[in-house]
């Protein structure tokens, strides 16, 4: 880190010499010194999962933690790994994760569409009412009801079960509206033309409509599944049954009682959340993409 | 009349599901949050007590300092991470080499889990062998600071560490967001201004960062809203009572635990409900003071 400063501090001072010669020299100054802080930045982004890494593949990482961690262990070993896959069902915690994730972001995808569907081009009594409704209580955070809905999922029977941790999310204020906006744009002409065709209304959602709405669909998708894949304050308040723990949910509780075990914890760590960085490497455009056309955060 | 209500009927079905989830899990909730909030718990049966947990709360030292807590750590996160991911921002638009990398590297912290970054910053903090107190050691820091074991208010205590996770994993949203309002300035503006014989930092200073207004909007909007129900990494980080001595506890916090901890369901609605409130009025109060000073620069000029 302090010789890469050096080095950008060395060609910032022949840099500076450039820019009394000519303009295009300072352009190349300006593109350096800006390059410099990024990467700076960069580092500071990627240190802590690196460190992660390297702690976890240490193998006396643990308890008393003999030494102090580096960038790159020197007593490399898989052994907290393998701690780690003994200790906790790990591949049940991915499955539950991924049972929860994709129902119910298939489910936000259509509910939401299918309603935005309604509130773009349909015509019925009430509809700027219900929208107006819907709208209102697009900002009221989970936070503040989250006891009732616990009070609820307990009468109805549904603590403990999949389908606490999908019902409440398998419709969304904002997805329908987003979803709203995005069908809006359709010309109408192309839902004319196959209502002539006799096609019915869900037909052409499913035909036409759909089919245009490619970017909503993956921005949705993106958010729906991070909020889900993430989320760990819904089921700490429905879910006890380790056997439906997310792997989310199941490393905050795991951490809990690793604590002093720090290799072990760290392992866990990178077991949840690598696959995650690696999906994240090939989709990272589409997931960018639709963070900027909704404007919200997973 | 009747027939058009027929035609209508299919697209009642089409918004009927959606309602039904929106009655159970939002609609209802919420007011049964409010109704909760006025009720107390007598042997099984839920009795009238009016305002009652209102007063309690507001005579709780513990609820008041989570809502304190809630309201300084949401302050100094926006202060730092407005200006820094604007400036960064502005930066990384003007890079030529690897704009998109460096932008999928910002934006990795927000992928990930909040609680696998909480669970590796722990250690990061770690006083002994922590890997920015191991930095500070080689840069000859000492006494070494004692991060999330430090209740006080200080620049190097537990708020501070929460603030660095932060802004470390919210840095990469907030550039992006401000880079999609960076490419909306009109370029009409910009050719204006270099006409007018402006340098870089002028056109910034007096053309970009005004352009940006429904940018800052709308972050300073759902960044209040996020802060004010900031749980998941601190609850991570210093359990449902923000430990070290309460330091790190926020309103959310406080509701989960009256609530989930204490079984008081009634006295959580009431702390839930000012939570709602002061969303509520900090969202217009936003709104407002942004609106207000377009109102004045467009009577000034």
């Amino acid at each position: 880190m302090a010789s890469s400063e050096n080095i950008s501090q060395a060609r910032s001072i022949t840099g500076l010499r450039g820019l009394l010669s000519s303009q295009r020299n300072f352009r190349r100054l300006q593109q350096i010194i800006i390059f410099v802080i990024m990467l700076i930045g960069a580092v500071a982004m990627i240190a802590p999962f690196e460190w992660m890494l390297a702690t976890s593949f240490s193998r006396s990482a643990n308890v008393a933690m003999p030494r102090i961690p580096t960038f790159w262990p020197s007593d490399p070993s898989t052994f907290n790994y393998k701690v780690a896959i003994t200790n906790l069902p790990l591949a049940r915690y991915y499955l539950n994760s991924l049972i929860v994730t994709v129902v119910s972001t298939l489910g936000y995808l259509f509910f939401s569409s299918l309603t935005g569907y309604a509130f773009a081009k349909g015509r019925f009594i009430g509809k700027s009412v219900l929208f107006i409704i819907l709208l209102t209580t697009l900002m009221i955070p989970f936070e503040i009801r989250m006891i009732p809905m616990y009070l609820l999922m307990r009468q109805l029977h549904l603590s403990d079960s999949y389908a606490a941790l999908i019902l409440p999310f398998i419709s969304g204020g904002f997805g329908t509206f987003l979803m709203r906006q995005y069908i809006s744009a359709i010309p109408d002409e192309l839902i004319d033309a196959a209502r002539m065709d006799g096609a019915n209304e869900f037909t052409i959602y499913t035909r036409v409509v759909l089919p245009l709405c490619g970017p909503a669909l993956a921005a949705l998708t993106v958010l729906s599944a991070l909020w889900r894949w993430n989320d760990v304050i819904w089921p700490l308040l429905v879910i006890s049954d380790r056997s439906l723990f997310t792997i989310t949910f199941g490393l905050a509780m795991a951490s809990r009682s690793q604590g002093i075990f720090t290799g072990v914890a760290l392992a866990t760590s990178a077991i949840a959340i690598l696959p995650i960085m690696i999906l994240y490497l090939f989709l990272q455009r589409y997931i960018i993409r639709g963070i900027m056309l909704t404007g919200l955060k997973g | 009349m009747l027939r058009k209500l027929r035609k209508s009927l299919i697209w009642y079905v089409f918004v009927a599901p959606t309602f039904i989830l929106y009655a159970l899990f939002v609609a209802y909730p919420t007011f049964e949050t409010f109704r909760l909030s006025f009720f107390q718990e007598v042997a099984t049966r839920q009795e009238f007590v009016g305002a009652l947990h209102y007063i309690r709360l507001l005579g709780n030292q513990v609820f008041l300092a989570a809502l304190l807590n809630t309201a300084f750590l949401g302050i100094i996160f926006l202060m730092i991470i407005v200006p820094l991911s604007l400036v960064m921002a502005s930066l990384l638009n003007n890079l030529h080499v690897w704009p998109n990398l460096f932008k999928a590297i910002y934006f990795l912290p927000q992928i990930t889990s909040t609680v696998a970054v909480a669970l590796v910053f722990s250690y990061v903090f770690q006083p002994n062998w922590g890997l920015v107190n191991n930095i500070l050691r080689e840069l000859g820091v000492d006494p070494l600071p004692l991060w999330l074991a430090e209740p006080r208010y200080v620049l190097t205590g537990s708020r501070a560490a929460v603030t660095i996770l932060a802004v470390w994993v919210a840095l990469g949203y907030y550039m992006l967001i401000f880079q999609a309002g960076l490419q909306a300035v009109p370029s009409e503006l910009y050719d204006a201004a270099v006409v007018d014989g402006a340098g870089p930092l002028q056109t910034w200073w007096l053309i970009t960062i005004p352009s940006l207004r429904p940018t800052f909007i709308f972050l300073f909007i759902t960044g209040t809203i996020d802060a004010m129900s900031r749980f998941s990494d601190l609850w991570m980080l210093g359990g449902p009572a923000g430990t070290p001595a309460r330091s790190l506890q926020t309103i959310v916090m406080y509701v989960y635990q009256t609530a989930f901890e204490s079984n008081d369901f009634n006295l959580a609605s009431a702390a839930a409900v000012i939570l709602f409130v002061a969303v509520l009025v900090l969202t217009v109060v936003n709104f407002r003071s942004f609106l207000g000073r377009e109102f004045s620069s467009q009577s000034g000029a």
